[in-house]
This record gives structure tokens, C-alpha cells and sequence, in this order.
């Protein structure tokens, strides 16, 4: 339960540190005493608060290069990497497909190939509960050994899904290694920025007519907390990082203040396909199957062995994501309330 | 209404208090450093602007100085929408549309999506059909457990589901405790559109092994109708002869869970939405399994699908503890699941024999009573 680093001064890489969590990972990292070298790796050096120590050293590594796996091992070899952490991921669907493709699964092989030979001592990666998939089938509350369905035409999804399939059998191949994976639940709150922020910023928002699913989301700085957790302590397999508490779709839209816009579901797709289409919206028509079927995660084995638990309710994390979303019509709560 | 408007967001932290392992963890990530990045980005505006000189470590209390000025004077002349959004009353039109939005629902539902306030909303409906409609009779109640778990096991018929609806009510209205049922839902129930939602929040889960196991071990009491589909599409002519009881996945639920099992004879919903026939053809492109054939649906359109005022009987037997007679590891035992559900199948047909037996004639003390 006490998560203890096994030897003062370890090294961490991490991949994806101008990700929302990356940073916040490097931020907690510079301030964890058993954290000797931060190796930051992106494509762009991560902003830093002012206050930052030299601990960090920014590295630039593009995942989508070819060879890009030789230079990543010859980087963990010469800095004696210890844990590394894989959040090389996107947060927005993008229209760049092949790119994604290149960044996540073939990033995930690059990734995976330089530790192959390096063995760092611990790997942390960073997937979501959407690759559980939203499925009519769909059991109330997933656990972490459920079925990963991914979604039949969704390649933001898929494209996660297959780098968290290489990455198990990565661990199956490499039992040296505690491999360690975080599914999130869709982060929300004030700073972070993702699909599902951008969603919940414009004033209106599609309801599948008749349906109603219940949703859930971790607040960022509890996501933070899980992933700061996680590359402490020495848990293996795969961690289910959700809020407390669900709530249906349209009691959310009704906490934002969003007008919802009942659409019949054939209607739903074929606006949602033009919608995409002319990238007027940033979420793509297979996001429609999330506000028809349920996918949430049961964070029991996260609290149990990893040592997490959320602190912050549903309700809260989405009245934090409003509070500080001033610019879209919705109205600082602080400021309503004074 | 809810309570957001009135108290600050920190007043109703029911969540609990701080978690100790992160020592004030807002306070750190939010304020300080936040602040700090924003300020010293902020300072190196100007150098964009004027492309000068880059303000350093040393002039950095200039630059806040300069910084605030700015937004003072921001705060003095808006950007235009901005502007507009302070003079239009939109502020208090979406307040209010918010306060609009949350009426009949409350913030908090249980895990499996019970709410609370909805719940409470849809009230008088059932107990205008369980005491007025349908003049429901239920007998046996004090078989339910006042607290723990138990798995109630019924039979199931008519194209809507009224008998899960009166049994809950049943317990929720005459039981001493007031308990809950949750009823287990099938899915073509649970997806269909506008009906799934609404007995969702009103306390049914979509029936599935893991939700049914996650409730009994949270010690509530479940409602199970193991001729699920089947029973809901039998003909007038096999009217109250029980179906095979699923693949005895309850016997496994109240082994595996050491749940007492208290049977339940539901009489009066076949009359009341008696099946004369079905239609298959079409009902598929519209999601549902088949399209019911009444005497007033489809005829009278949508007010077809209301049921007719039958007489209802409820009778709840005494509870069965499988788990004490066979332990556990029964649940493993296929040949021996299968024998207790056809036992329990044969005990709830033998209920039904003999509620309908103190019927004097066959169809008009069905309505009558």
C-alpha cells in the first residue's frame, strides 16, 4: 500500500509531456525528492512553471520518425532510465488520420521496441475507458479484465486500443518489467483540454431522442494525483482511473446550463458525418455511440492496489469545468455567486 | 431546484474532507503555480509587442505592474462581446434556464442511476394503477427481509412491463421497512427509447449477471423475471404457463451471493394486456422484438398500449436459502442449477394455480375481483 521508490535518485522518462498529464506529471516529479532526472519528451519543450528546477531536461523525440526507436534506446541506455512513462497520446480526434495512426500505434511500437532491449524497471502508459467501448451489452460498471471492444469505425478510439494491446503483450513478454496501465475515465475540468471539454463548451448539444446514459469523468488534478501514484508505487496491470459517482447525460447537460438538441439517431449521424466532415465540430460521428450507450469503469482495483481513490465527486468535477469556462456563455460560478 | 446557485460549490462537499495523502494538493496546483505561469507569459508579451528586450528575472515586478494596469483597463473598455454579454441580462436568462433544466432531477443518482427525485416524480402513477387501476392484492409481504439481500423471483407477462412496476411498488408502498426493489430489466426493455431511460432512473438495471451480483453484495433486494423475453411475449391462448426459466443464472446469482430466493406469483397481467397475436414483420427495423396484437392495440393507436383495469394478486411465498442447503460451490454444478430452477419454476407455477383457482369465473372475475 505505501508506495516507496525502491532507490533514491531514480530517472523517469516521459513521453507526451506537453500533454495535459505529462505536465503535470513533470511538475509533480520536480517536486517528488526521490526523482533525481526528468527526461521530458515531445516534440516541443513542455512549459514549465517559473519555479522549475533543473531536474528536467526537455529532449525532443518525434514517435513518428522511423528510426526513432534506436535513438529513444540509446537515450534510456545513457541515462539509466528507471521508469518510463508512455502518454504520447492525442486528446482531440483529428482529420490527420494517418498521422494519428503513425503517433499512437506505430509511436507505441517505437516505444515499446527501445524498452524492449533497455528493460527499464517499471513502464506506466496512459490509455482511456473509452476503449471499453460504449456497447448496449455493456455491464453497469467495467471492470479492468472486461472485454476492450474499442468501436467498429472509430480510429481515435481503435488506434488507443491497439497500442494498449501491444503494450500488454509487451508485459507478457518482458515479466522484468512491471508494466502498468491507466485507463482514464474523460478528465474534465479547468485547465485541461480535451474531446470531451470542447464538447461540453458549446451552448448546445446533440441527445440521442429517448436515450439517456449514465456518464462519468475524473477531475484533472484527481487524474493527476493516479498518474503522480501510479509512477510511485509498484503495481502491475491494468487501473481503471475514474470520478466518484455517475450521473445521466442530460442531468449533465442540465448542470453546464447546455441546451440539449434531441435528435432521432438517424438524423443524429447523418448531421454529425456532415458536421465532421466540414470540421466544423471536433468530436467524430462515432462519439454518437457514448451518448446512446453506457461506458463506465469501476475504479475498486485502483483503490485497492494502487492506492487510489478520487477526491472530488462528478458533480463538483463539472461545476470546476464550468466555473473557469467564462469564454462560451457559461458563467464563472465564483462569480455568480457573489 | 438544486442548491448551486445559492451556496458556493465547497458548501455541499459530501464527498468528504481532503484526502491527507495529498497535503492541500488545490491549493498548490491551482493558485500558486497556475498563477505564476500565467504572470510569466504574460510578461513577455510587451517583448512580442515591442520586440525589444526580453523582460528577465529583475524586471519581472515591472511587467506585473504593467500586466495589471492592462487588465484594469480592460475591465474599464470590454472587447465587444464582452461588452455585450455584461448590458444583455443573458447572465440571469441562463441561470434561470439552468434552474429550468434541473427541475425533476436531482444532482446525485445511485450507481446504477436511480434518482431520487425522479423517482418520487412518477409516484403517483404507479400508485394511481396499483391502487385504483389495477386494485392490486398483495399477500405474503412480511416473506421480504426488513434488511439484507434477497432475490425475488417472478413471473412475467404482458407487452409492458406493469408487473415489475406494481411488485416494486408493492414493497415500497405495504412492506413495514418501505424497501426498494431493483428490478433487473431486459435489454430490449432497457434500450428502448424514452421507456429505458425513465425505469432507469426510477430504480430497474439492465439484467445482467455482474450488475445483479454488484446489487446483492451491496444487500439490496433484487427483482428477477427469468422468463424475461419469452414470458413477455406469450399468446392469450398460454396465458399464466411459465416459460423456461432463462439458463438458471439466478440459482447461480443466489448461490454465489447466499441470497434467499422468495418467489413471486404475479396474477392479472396477462388481462391486462392480453396477447392475441404478434407481429414480426417490420417490428425489427423499429428495434423491438415484435409488435403486440391486443384487443385495443394497434386499433386505438397509443392509448391502445394502456392496460386494461384487470384485478391483480401479488403473492410473495416464503423465502428458499439455497446457499445454506448446497453451499456455494453449487453454483458450479450445472445439473443441479438447473434442477433448482425448474424447482422454483414448478413452486411460482403452483402459486399461480392456486390464486387463480379462487377465481369463480374465468373472465369476468378477472376484471372484477
Amino acid at each position: 500500500m505505501s508506495p516507496t521508490a525502491p532507490r533514491a535518485g531514480r530517472v523517469v522518462a516521459v513521453t507526451g509531456a506537453c500533454t495535459f498529464l505529462g505536465g503535470e506529471l513533470l511538475r509533480r516529479l520536480e517536486e517528488d525528492p526521490t526523482c533525481e532526472h526528468v527526461l521530458a519528451l515531445d516534440v516541443r519543450p513542455p512549459p514549465l512553471g517559473p519555479r522549475a528546477g533543473g531536474k528536467v531536461e526537455f529532449v525532443k523525440i518525434d514517435l513518428t520518425q522511423p528510426t526513432v526507436d534506436g535513438e529513444l534506446a540509446t537515450l534510456l541506455e545513457r541515462h539509466q532510465v528507471d521508469t518510463f512513462v508512455h502518454g504520447a497520446f492525442l486528446s482531440h480526434p483529428t482529420h490527420a488520420i494517418e498521422w494519428a495512426h503513425e503517433l499512437e500505434d506505430v509511436g507505441t511500437m517505437h516505444v515499446l521496441n527501445a524498452c524492449a532491449g533497455v528493460e527499464p524497471r517499471r513502464f506506466v502508459m496512459i490509455s482511456t475507458t473509452l476503449v471499453y467501448g460504449a456497447h448496449p451489452k455493456n455491464p453497469n460498471f467495467l471492470t479492468e479484465d472486461a472485454e476492450l471492444r474499442g468501436h467498429r469505425d472509430s480510429r481515435f478510439v481503435n488506434d488507443k486500443l491497439r497500442a494498449e494491446r501491444q503494450v500488454q503483450r509487451f508485459a507478457k513478454e518482458h515479466p522484468n518489467v512491471e508494466v502498468c496501465i491507466l485507463r482514464f475515465a474523460p478528465i474534465l475540468g479547468p485547465t485541461v483540454s480535451n474531446m470531451y471539454t470542447r464538447f461540453f463548451s458549446r451552448p448546445i448539444a446533440p441527445v440521442m431522442m429517448g436515450h439517456d446514459p449514465l456518464m462519468q469523468f475524473v477531475h484533472e488534478q484527481d487524474a493527476a494525483f493516479a498518474l503522480a501514484q501510479a509512477v510511485r508505487s509498484n503495481a502491475t496491470g491494468a487501473f481503471n482511473i475514474v470520478g466518484k459517482g455517475v450521473l445521466p447525460y442530460t442531468t449533465v447537460l442540465a448542470l453546464l446550463g447546455r441546451v440539449p438538441v434531441p435528435m432521432p439517431q438517424l438524423v443524429a449521424r447523418q448531421v454529425s458525418k456532415l458536421l465532421w466532415a466540414t470540421q466544423l465540430v471536433g468530436s467524430p460521428p462515432s462519439f454518437l455511440d457514448f451518448l446512446l450507450y453506457l461506458c463506465v469503469a469501476d475504479g475498486a482495483k485502483a483503490k485497492r492496489e494502487l492506492g487510489f481513490a478520487p477526491r472530488l465527486s462528478i458533480k463538483r468535477t463539472i461545476l470546476d469545468f464550468l466555473g473557469v469556462a467564462p469564454e462560451d456563455g457559461a458563467t464563472d460560478v465564483a462569480r455568480a455567486q457573489a | 431546484m438544486t442548491d448551486d446557485d445559492d451556496t458556493p460549490p465547497d458548501a455541499d462537499d459530501w464527498y468528504g474532507e481532503a484526502d491527507p495523502r495529498v497535503p492541500d494538493a488545490s491549493a498548490v496546483d491551482f493558485g500558486l503555480l497556475g498563477d505564476d505561469i500565467y504572470l510569466g507569459e504574460e510578461a513577455t508579451i510587451p517583448a512580442e509587442l515591442g520586440g525589444s528586450h526580453v523582460p528577465s528575472r529583475g524586471h519581472r515586478e515591472e511587467a506585473e505592474l504593467r500586466e495589471l494596469e492592462r487588465r484594469m483597463e480592460q475591465q474599464r473598455t470590454p472587447a465587444f462581446p464582452i461588452d455585450l454579454r455584461r448590458r444583455l441580462p443573458l447572465e440571469g436568462v441562463w441561470r434561470r434556464w439552468r434552474a429550468l433544466a434541473m427541475w425533476g432531477r436531482s444532482d446525485v443518482v445511485d450507481d446504477f442511476g436511480r434518482d431520487p427525485r425522479a423517482t418520487a416524480r412518477w409516484e403517483w402513477l404507479f400508485e394511481f394503477l396499483y391502487s385504483r387501476w389495477f386494485r392490486v392484492e398483495a399477500r405474503g409481504l412480511e416473506h421480504i427481509p426488513s434488511r439484507g439481500r434477497a432475490l425475488l423471483v417472478a413471473n412475467h407477462a404482458g407487452s409492458l412491463p406493469y408487473d415489475s412496476a406494481m411488485v416494486m411498488h408493492a414493497v415500497r408502498r405495504d412492506h413495514p421497512s418501505r424497501r426498494d426493489v431493483r428490478p433487473l430489466v431486459e435489454d430490449t426493455v432497457f434500450h428502448l427509447p424514452f421507456l429505458g431511460p425513465i425505469m432507469n432512473r426510477i430504480g430497474g438495471v439492465r439484467a445482467d449477471p455482474e450488475n445483479a451480483e454488484r446489487l446483492l453484495r451491496k444487500d439490496e433486494l433484487v427483482a428477477v423475471f427469468p422468463e424475461g423475453e419469452k414470458g413477455m411475449g406469450k399468446l392469450w391462448k398460454d396465458r399464466y404457463r411459465l416459460q423456461r426459466f432463462g439458463r438458471g443464472g439466478f440459482v447461480k446469482l443466489a448461490l454465489r451471493t447466499s441470497a434467499p430466493i422468495i418467489p413471486v406469483a404475479v396474477v392479472g397481467a396477462e388481462e391486462a394486456a392480453p396477447m392475441l397475436g404478434k407481429v414480426t414483420w417490420f417490428a425489427k427495423n423499429i428495434g423491438i422484438p415484435w409488435i403486440p396484437v391486443t384487443p385495443t392495440f394497434p386499433w386505438l393507436g397509443p392509448a391502445g398500449l394502456l392496460p386494461l383495469p384487470s384485478k391483480w394478486y401479488v403473492q410473495f411465498g416464503e423465502p428458499i436459502d439455497l446457499a445454506q442447503a448446497h453451499g456455494p460451490a453449487a453454483a458450479e454444478d450445472r445439473l443441479l442449477v438447473n434442477r433448482l430452477a425448474d424447482q422454483i419454476r414448478t413452486q411460482i407455477q403452483q402459486m399461480i394455480d392456486s390464486l387463480l383457482s379462487q377465481r369463480r369465473s374465468p373472465v369476468l372475475s378477472a376484471f372484477l375481483g
